[in-house]
């Protein structure tokens, strides 16, 4: 029999609910098996590893148990029984589905999936990622849309919180934008907020990027996200999720995907997280994955930073103090970078520009630094933002970009 | 016998003449008023027959038939009732010898019990139409004195019962005429706050003060207590007064509403109109069986402020969407079409989220992101492409520096009264109505302002619409600065009240 505890459960997180995810944290306890025949297993293992309920660590007792997925499913939701932390819904739902053949629901999810423009990729196949065949217990089934080879590089994982301020964003874009540079391949959750700046920093810095989907393939969430996976797509990126097309999403998805993106990474980066943010479940999972974990520091009086701060306060995290400096210590050289500016910046510009690359922020607050004309302050922030010197993210803060340290630097 | 008088009704903000034809047969004895008469007007026949009893004369015992034409028209109000009482005193033959004829004067009161005249709304409205139909001379009560000689074109007589109207039109005891003499001032109210009460805040200040000087509609977004209505307020205090043409057309509305006070009719202050969240899209744009001059048109030529603007109910918001373009209101009834003035500077003032804190550092916003998304949509689609300028505020910096350059209002009008009296010079209106056709050599863009503004407009993706509107903002900026030429600073600056900027 398989004991379950608290023990080894990785970091110290106040932030941490019990359930889904200390099941999740509890690798050795699952081992690994190769069924004898995995071609003629591969049936079973999709229509077993898509029941609703039946999680990775769940599926990996039954196969662990059984030898194979078609003995487990064979032996039924009886097989549930003596298991620790089955879902209560896992039986009905396997029962369910026995009403059909596997090889049938793995052929009908399968086609799903084409439809929806991926495939399926299960975790005895040759092309599952690297990086998960080293992490238990693992998806045993994927639906990938994409080029899985973006995960044989270096890849790094951006993560932070959906209501992302100005700053947040800055930040994710400028580190987005130097690993992809750097060569480095970008993962991240596709929600709103640090998640989109950072696929989107990714792409547009000419990188690629994978995306680990909290639902199925075809239903992008968030929908306003899904040209966004479509560009990331074409982009020689990776779309994964882990649900067959169809299935509704619900709060412990978001969990799994969170972990997953730890799982593929080899260093997380928490750009921006507020207490109790979805983002730190991606950082504890790092931790118990043994990955590098960075948390980019904020103000301390800013509430949207509070969870990063304190990653790097209880030592759990180390800090960020450059995009350069995260290169550095990722052990990546940077990549080479155009700085293009049309036409010389007008005296009033500079003054702006100057002051905001001192320092972000609002017109009202600069007004105090800076001994500009309301109006001719407002006016300067829209050239440099006309010529992508200055963003203010749609907020009322203003950032120096990405372009205008570059003209600095030079 | 049958008599006929004139008297005027209102549709809207505007009058029209009303034939009060009044037939007395033999028959049963009967009074009957039709004409799609409404119910005040059905009562009219009780104060009517009280009124003639008490002023000596009486209602004869015949069958009564009253008839108000153009018979199609609904019909409100107690205006009538003074056209009625005459009507049956000429068809009865109590009113032996008239010198002039009776389709000659309109006759405008409503009728006390003991034969006294009271006011009635809209004297000034109702005494054009009568001019307008050709109609020379008006007699009004005595407390509408003031309004109806205010009406170029009319002889205008007051009166204080109904025994004076009989003594004047049977020639026994003429009533003067009324002089014509500049229109009693309305009292300024002056509750608008100063500016200098409010701490910091530039880029707004900066805002409403483009606002105003160019009639633009603004909005400002920020977390609660950070003084978004205060500034708003303050405009009351920075609005020029209204030039005399637009004095009566204000005045007018405000009479027809019933908001006048009658000894001093005419209103100089621009009006300020705040309505609360909770406003019916008929009270918010006028409508209704009698058709009331709703805040749009009260606002006419002066401000209409939404405080909390995402709170409105939709529907009236959508509402605001033709008169914030066509500056006039219209209403389709069953009887027809009718339109009122609207043309208003928009005030808004909203959070930028349900708990108000998105976008702050000191506080993090409690609400879903999605949640919040939904709630500032609340204002696209409308009304985000008819805001001129929007400013989203942040707490000031700090105390100190909060103070600096802190104007009061009063220098603040000065500027804006300059910047007014330009426009007016240059074009007779305001930049925010100037016409696209108008935005050329003629008011001060040279060829390369408006190849950046197309520039700009691309590098922003701008629609057409918003570009014209930043093109009369940047015009505005200039006339603030005294200058006839628009320059790229001027679209600059005027491009940064864009409300795409916020996300």
């Amino acid at each position: 029999m398989i004991g379950v505890g608290r023990a080894g459960s990785g970091v110290p997180s106040p932030d941490r609910p019990a359930g889904e995810l200390l099941l999740w944290s509890e690798p050795r306890l699952v081992p690994a098996v190769e069924p004898a025949a995995p071609e003629a297993d591969r049936p079973y293992w999709i229509a077993l590893g898509s029941i609703p309920g039946i999680g990775p660590a769940t599926f990996g007792r039954l196969v662990a148990r059984h030898g194979s997925a078609r003995a487990a499913w064979r032996a039924g939701p009886a097989a549930l029984a003596d298991l620790p932390w089955v879902a209560p819904e896992a039986p009905a739902a396997w029962r369910r589905a026995r009403r059909e053949s596997a090889p049938a629901i793995a052929a009908a999810i399968e086609s799903a999936t084409a439809r929806a423009g991926g495939r399926v990729v299960i975790s005895l196949d040759r092309d599952y990622p690297g990086a998960l065949e080293r992490c238990e217990p693992r998806p045993p089934v994927l639906h990938i849309a994409g080029d899985l080879g973006c995960l044989e590089g270096r890849c790094v994982a951006i993560v932070g919180t959906r209501r992302a301020t100005g700053y947040g964003r800055a930040c994710a874009v400028e580190i987005a934008d130097e690993l992809a540079r750097a060569g480095v391949t970008v993962i991240s959750g596709l929600a709103l907020g640090i998640d989109g700046e950072a696929h989107a920093a990714a792409i547009e810095a000419g990188g690629r990027s994978a995306a680990v989907m909290p639902s199925p393939l075809g239903a992008v969430y968030p929908p306003r996200h899904r040209r966004l996976a479509k560009r990331l797509e074409a982009t020689g990126g990776v779309l994964i999720s882990e649900l067959p097309s169809g299935r509704a999403i619900g709060k412990p998805d978001f969990a799994r995907r969170n972990r997953l993106i730890a799982a593929l990474a080899s260093a997380v980066v928490v750009v921006e997280a507020p207490d109790r943010s979805g983002a730190l479940l991606t950082a504890a999972a790092a931790i118990d994955l043994g990955r590098d974990l960075y948390a980019v520091p904020g103000p301390i009086d800013a509430v949207a930073s509070r969870g990063c701060n304190r990653l790097i306060a209880d030592h759990a995290a180390a800090i960020v103090t450059s995009a350069v400096g995260l290169l550095q210590q990722i052990g990546v050289h940077a990549g080479r970078r155009e700085a293009t500016v049309a036409g010389s910046l007008s005296e009033a510009e500079g003054i702006v520009l100057a002051a905001l690359l001192e320092r972000s922020g609002s017109i009202e607050e600069l007004i105090g630094r800076i001994k500009l004309p309301t109006g001719a302050l407002a006016g300067a922030l829209t050239l440099l933002e006309a010529r992508e010197l200055a963003t203010s993210y749609g907020g009322a803060t203003f950032h120096a970009t990405l372009a205008a340290r570059n003209l600095m630097d030079r | 016998m049958l008599a006929r008088t004139v008297s005027a009704s209102l549709l809207g903000v505007e009058g029209i003449p009303v034939r009060v034809e009044v037939d007395v047969a033999f028959g049963l004895p009967s009074l009957t008023i039709v004409g799609l008469a409404g119910s005040a007007v059905q009562e009219a026949r009780e104060r009517v027959r009280s009124a003639l009893r008490n002023s000596g004369f009486e209602l004869p015992a015949r069958r009564i038939t009253v008839n108000l034409a153009p018979a199609d028209l609904p019909k409100e109000g107690t205006g009538y009732d003074l056209a009625i009482a005459v009507g049956i005193l000429a068809a009865s033959g109590q009113l032996p010898s008239v010198p002039l004829s009776l389709d000659e004067v309109a006759l405008l009161g409503e009728l006390a019990l003991d034969g006294g005249l009271q006011p009635v709304s809209g004297a000034m409205a109702l005494v054009a139409a009568a001019r307008d139909a050709g109609i020379p001379t008006a007699l009004v009560p005595l407390a509408n004195e003031a309004e109806a000689a205010s009406v170029a074109g009319v002889a205008v007589h007051a009166a204080r019962s109904l025994g004076d109207v009989v003594a004047h039109l049977s020639g026994v005891r003429q009533l003067e005429p009324a002089v014509r003499t500049p229109l009693p001032e309305a009292r300024r109210t002056t509750d608008a706050p100063d500016l200098s009460e409010v701490i910091g805040q530039q880029l707004a200040r900066r805002a409403l003060e483009i606002a105003i000087a160019g009639r633009h509609s603004l909005a400002l977004s920020g977390p609660p207590g950070i003084g978004k209505t205060l500034i708003l307020r303050a405009a009351a205090g920075l609005l020029p007064p209204l030039d005399d043409a637009e004095a009566i057309e204000v005045s007018r509305i405000y009479s027809v509403a019933g908001l006048t006070d009658r000894r001093a009719p005419l209103i100089r202050q621009r009006p300020f109109r705040a309505p609360h969240h909770t406003v019916s899209t008929q009270a918010l744009v006028g409508g209704g069986p009698r058709v009331r001059p709703g805040e749009a048109s009260l606002a006419h030529r002066g401000v209409l402020f939404l405080d909390e603007t995402l709170h409105f109910r939709a529907d009236a918001l959508d509402a605001l969407r033709q008169p914030l373009e066509s500056g006039q209101v219209t209403i389709a009834r069953v009887d027809g079409v009718l339109t009122m003035p609207a043309r208003f500077i928009l005030f808004a003032a909203f959070n930028p989220c349900p708990c108000g804190w998105l976008g702050t550092v000191a506080r993090t916003c409690a609400c879903d992101p999605s949640s919040a998304r939904r709630y500032a949509s609340r204002l696209s689609g409308p009304l985000r492409d008819r805001i001129d300028l929007l400013v989203l505020m942040q707490e000031p910096a700090g105390i100190e520096a909060a103070h600096d350059g802190v104007e009061p209002s009063r220098i603040v009008a000065g500027r804006i009264g300059t910047a007014w009296r330009r426009q007016l010079e240059r074009q007779g209106g305001a930049n925010a109505e100037l016409g696209v056709a108008q935005l050329g050599p003629a008011t001060g863009f040279g060829p390369d302002v408006i190849s950046l503004l197309a520039q700009r407009g691309r590098r922003f993706g701008l629609s057409p619409r918003r570009l014209h509107r930043t093109a009369r903002l940047a015009r505005t900026i200039a006339d603030l600065d005294r200058r006839e030429t628009v320059t790229e600073l001027d679209l600059d600056e005027a491009l940064r009240y864009r409300p795409e900027a916020a996300a």
